[in-house]
C-alpha cells in the first residue's frame, strides 16, 4: 500500500507538470493583464488542433511547439484586437465575452475539422517508458511533460524578471496610471501579454496533444483547473502556480487512487474551499485588481 | 448622495434624509409598488400564455411555454444576485439542478411503485441496471412527495447560505466567487454522472408521470407571479437600496456601516431558493432531468438570458429568456452549428454593444427622453464630483461635503 501511494505519488509529478503547462498562460493573462479569460481551454484546444496538422504533415512534437506558439498566440492577439481591449476595465464582463470566443473557437474549429477525434503521436525518441521502484512502467513523455513544465516555467520567469518587456509588465501591474506617466504604453504592454499567453496556452495544448484525444471539447476541463490552481496558489505569481499546482496535482493524484476519480476531485474542490477560507487571496497571492 | 447611488426612489427613506425638511419629501413623489404598465403588462402576459391550452393545439409549444417559464425563474434567480447584488454566480445550476433532481427522484420512485420494471421490481428502473436490488434505504423517505418537495426547496437554500458563509464572510467575491461557483457546478455533474445508480447517470431520470398540463402551467404562472413580487419587494426595500449600493461600490458601502457579506449572504439565499423552486417545476414539467441541467453550461446560458433581458431589471430576464430560447426553437434547426456561433457572438454583442440588455436600454433611452441624462451618466457624474471633492480637501479644511448633486 505505501509503496503504491509513493508510485502515486511520482506519477502525481506528470499531473503537476500538466497542470503547470496549462495554467502557466492563464497566469500571465489573468494575473498581468487581469483579463479572466474563459477561452483559454480553447486556446489549449486550437494548440493541440494545430499539433494534429504538424502530425498530419509529418512533424512531431518538438515542430509543433513553436509552430503552436505562433498560430495560438496569433489568435490571441486578434481576440485582443477586438474585443479585449475595449473592456478591460470591467473584468467580469470579460469572463462574458471570453465565452463567447471560446463557443465560436469550438464551432468553427468543429466546422473545419469535423466531430471526429484526432489523435497524435509521441515522438519516435519518447516512446515507451522505464521501470520505476514501483510494478508500473513510467512513459518517456510524463517525463518529457515535467521537462516541458520546467523550461516553461524557467522561460517565464526570465521574460518577467529579466527582460526590458517583463521590466514593463511588472510596472504596469503594479500601477497601471503611474506606468503610463512614465511612458510606458501599457495598451501595447496589455496586448503583447495577452498575444504571449495565448502563445502558452498554444504551446500547453500541442503538448498535451499526445495524452489525450484532439476534440473540440477538450480544452474546457484544462481551463478549469487552470483557474482552481490560480485561486489556490494566488493570482498573480509564478511561485503560486507553481505551488497550486503541485498541492492540486499531487492531492488528486493520491486522493483519486484511494477512493475514486470523482471523490478525490470533490475532496480537492473542499480542500481549495477551505485554504481560500483560510487565505483569501491564495497562497502567494498579495496583490488584487479592483 | 445615496439617491445617486441607487437610482432609486426608497431612498427618500434612508437615515441620511429622513431628517430632510418635509418640503423636500412632498415635492417627492415615489413610484407605486408595481407600475400601471407593469400591471398591465404581466396580466396580459400571464392571460396569454395561460389561456395558450385552450386555443392552441400544439402541444410541443405548451411544453416549451412552460420550460421557458421555468428558466425565466432561474435566470430571475441569477439576475437578483448578479443585477442587484453584483455577485456573478457561475454555478446557479447548481442549485437548479438539487431542485430538479430531488423531484424527478421522488416521482420516478413513485411511478415505479405503479409500474414495475421487466423484472417485477418496484423500484426505479436506472437502478435495476445499476445493479441494486431494492431501493436505498436513504431514499425511502423521497417516497413522499412533499417532502421531496421540502427537500428541493431547503437543501439548496442551505446549500447557498453554506457557501455565502464560506465566501462572502471572507471577502471572497468577483472573478474567485465565479471561478469557485463554476468549478461547483461541474464537479456535481461529475458526481451526478459517476453515481448512476443513485442519479440515472448520463441518461438522467425519464419516464415518470410528469404534470404537464394547463392546471399546472396556471401553477407555474403563480409562482412566477409570487416571485416576481418578492423579488419587487426585496428590491423596492431599504435592503434593495443597500444591495444596490454594494454593488455600485461595496467599499463604500461597508464604510457607511452595512455589514456587506450579511447582505450578501441573504440574496444569494433567496436567489438559491428561486433556482431550486424553478428546478423542482421543471422536473416536474418537463419530465425529463439530466446532469446537463446541473452543469455549467446550463448556469452560464442562464446569465446570458439574463444579460440579454437586461440585468438590474426584473422584467429583462422573462424577456431575455423568452427571445433566446424561443430563437433558439426557431433557429437552431435550421442554422444546425451556425446557431452556436450566434449564441457567441450574442455573449459578445452584449457585453461591448448592449450592456444593460434591452429592457435596460430601452429604460437609458426613456431617462434620457425625461430627465436628458442616463444612469450610468448620473453615477459617472456624481463619483467624478465626489473624486473632485477629496481632491480639493486641504488638511484643516472643513471636510468634503457630501449634498446631493442633481
Amino acid at each position: 500500500m505505501l509503496q503504491s501511494i509513493i508510485t502515486q505519488f511520482m506519477s502525481g509529478f506528470s499531473v503537476v507538470a500538466i497542470l503547470v503547462i496549462a495554467a502557466l498562460g492563464l497566469a500571465i493573462i489573468f494575473g498581468v493583464a487581469g483579463v479572466i479569460n474563459m477561452a483559454h481551454g480553447e486556446l489549449i484546444m486550437v494548440g493541440a488542433y494545430t499539433a494534429a496538422i504538424v502530425g498530419k504533415l509529418g512533424g512531431n512534437t518538438f515542430i509543433a511547439i513553436p509552430v503552436a506558439f505562433v498560430v495560438v498566440g496569433f489568435l490571441g492577439l486578434i481576440i485582443e484586437r477586438g474585443i479585449i481591449q475595449w473592456i478591460y476595465d470591467r473584468p467580469l464582463e470579460t469572463l462574458l465575452a471570453t465565452w463567447g470566443v471560446g463557443i465560436i473557437l469550438q464551432v468553427v474549429m468543429k466546422l473545419i475539422f469535423g466531430p471526429e477525434l484526432y489523435y497524435v503521436g509521441a515522438p519516435k525518441i519518447l516512446e515507451g517508458g522505464f521501470r520505476m521502484i514501483g510494478r508500473l512502467p513510467f512513459p518517456w513523455y510524463r517525463l518529457f511533460l515535467i521537462v516541458v513544465a520546467i523550461l516553461l516555467l524557467a522561460l517565464v520567469f526570465y521574460v518577467i524578471f529579466r527582460t526590458n518587456l517583463g521590466l514593463k509588465v511588472r510596472a504596469v501591474r503594479r500601477n497601471r496610471a503611474i506606468s503610463g506617466c512614465l511612458g510606458i504604453d501599457t495598451a501595447r504592454i496589455d496586448m503583447t501579454i495577452f498575444a504571449f499567453g495565448s502563445g502558452l496556452a498554444g504551446i500547453a495544448g500541442a503538448v498535451l496533444a499526445p495524452i489525450k484525444s484532439v476534440s473540440t471539447t477538450m480544452g474546457f476541463p484544462y481551463a478549469v483547473d487552470s483557474y482552481m490552481v490560480l485561486v489556490l496558489g494566488g493570482v498573480g505569481s509564478l511561485w503560486g502556480v507553481l505551488t497550486g499546482a503541485a498541492l492540486i496535482g499531487e492531492a488528486e493524484t493520491i486522493l483519486s487512487f484511494i477512493f475514486n476519480n470523482v471523490i478525490g476531485r470533490l475532496l480537492v474542490f473542499l480542500f481549495i474551499v477551505i485554504i481560500i477560507r483560510i487565505v483569501p487571496r491564495g497562497i502567494f497571492g498579495y496583490y488584487e485588481r479592483r | 448622495m445615496p439617491e445617486l447611488v441607487v437610482g432609486d426612489h426608497k431612498a427618500t427613506e434612508t437615515p441620511a434624509l429622513r431628517s430632510a425638511g418635509r418640503a423636500e419629501r412632498r415635492r417627492y413623489r415615489a413610484p407605486p409598488f408595481v407600475p400601471l404598465w407593469a400591471l398591465i403588462g404581466i396580466a396580459a402576459a400571464v392571460a396569454l400564455i395561460g389561456t395558450y391550452p385552450y386555443y392552441g393545439s400544439n402541444a410541443y409549444v405548451l411544453s416549451l411555454l412552460g420550460k421557458f417559464l421555468c428558466f425565466a425563474i432561474f435566470a430571475l434567480s441569477i439576475d437578483l444576485i448578479w443585477g442587484f447584488a453584483g455577485i456573478l454566480s457561475l454555478g446557479q445550476a447548481v442549485y437548479f439542478g438539487i431542485g430538479a433532481y430531488f423531484v424527478a427522484l421522488s416521482l420516478k420512485i413513485n411511478y415505479a411503485l405503479t409500474h414495475p420494471t421487466r423484472y417485477g421490481g418496484k423500484f426505479p428502473d436506472f437502478m435495476e441496471w445499476n445493479g441494486l436490488t431494492e431501493l436505498p434505504h436513504f431514499m425511502t423517505p423521497l417516497i413522499s412527495t412533499p417532502f421531496a418537495v421540502f427537500c428541493a426547496l431547503s437543501v439548496p437554500t442551505l446549500l447557498g447560505l453554506l457557501f455565502g458563509v464560506i465566501t462572502f464572510k471572507r471577502h471572497i467575491y468577483g472573478v474567485y466567487c465565479a471561478v469557485i461557483t463554476l468549478a461547483e457546478s461541474l464537479i456535481l455533474q461529475e458526481i451526478i454522472i459517476e453515481y448512476q445508480a443513485y442519479t440515472g447517470g448520463f441518461n438522467g431520470i425519464t419516464d415518470y408521470s410528469n404534470f404537464a398540463g394547463p392546471g399546472f402551467l396556471w401553477f407555474i404562472l403563480a409562482v412566477v407571479v409570487v416571485f416576481l413580487l418578492i423579488a419587487r419587494a426585496l428590491t423596492h426595500s431599504r435592503v434593495g437600496t443597500v444591495l444596490k449600493s454594494i454593488r455600485d461600490n461595496d467599499v463604500r458601502a461597508e464604510f457607511m456601516g452595512y455589514n456587506v457579506a450579511n447582505y450578501r449572504i441573504f440574496v444569494f439565499c433567496v436567489s438559491a431558493f428561486m433556482a431550486a423552486a424553478a428546478g423542482a417545476l421543471y422536473a416536474a414539467w418537463v419530465g425529463i432531468v439530466s446532469f446537463l441541467d446541473a452543469g455549467p453550461v446550463f448556469s452560464i446560458e442562464g446569465v446570458i438570458w439574463t444579460a440579454v433581458g437586461g440585468r438590474g431589471t426584473l422584467i429583462g430576464p422573462f424577456i431575455g429568456t423568452f427571445l433566446v430560447k424561443g430563437a433558439e426553437f426557431f433557429l437552431s434547426g435550421a442554422l444546425a452549428s451556425w446557431w452556436q456561433i450566434i449564441v457567441g457572438g450574442l455573449f459578445i454583442f452584449v457585453v461591448l454593444v448592449l450592456r444593460d440588455g434591452i429592457v435596460g436600454s430601452i429604460g437609458n433611452w426613456i431617462r434620457k427622453r425625461k430627465r436628458g441624462t442616463t444612469l450610468h451618466q448620473l453615477i459617472e457624474e456624481s463619483d467624478q464630483k465626489a473624486h473632485d471633492r477629496q481632491l480639493e480637501w486641504r488638511p484643516g479644511g472643513p471636510p468634503p461635503t457630501d449634498e446631493p448633486v442633481r
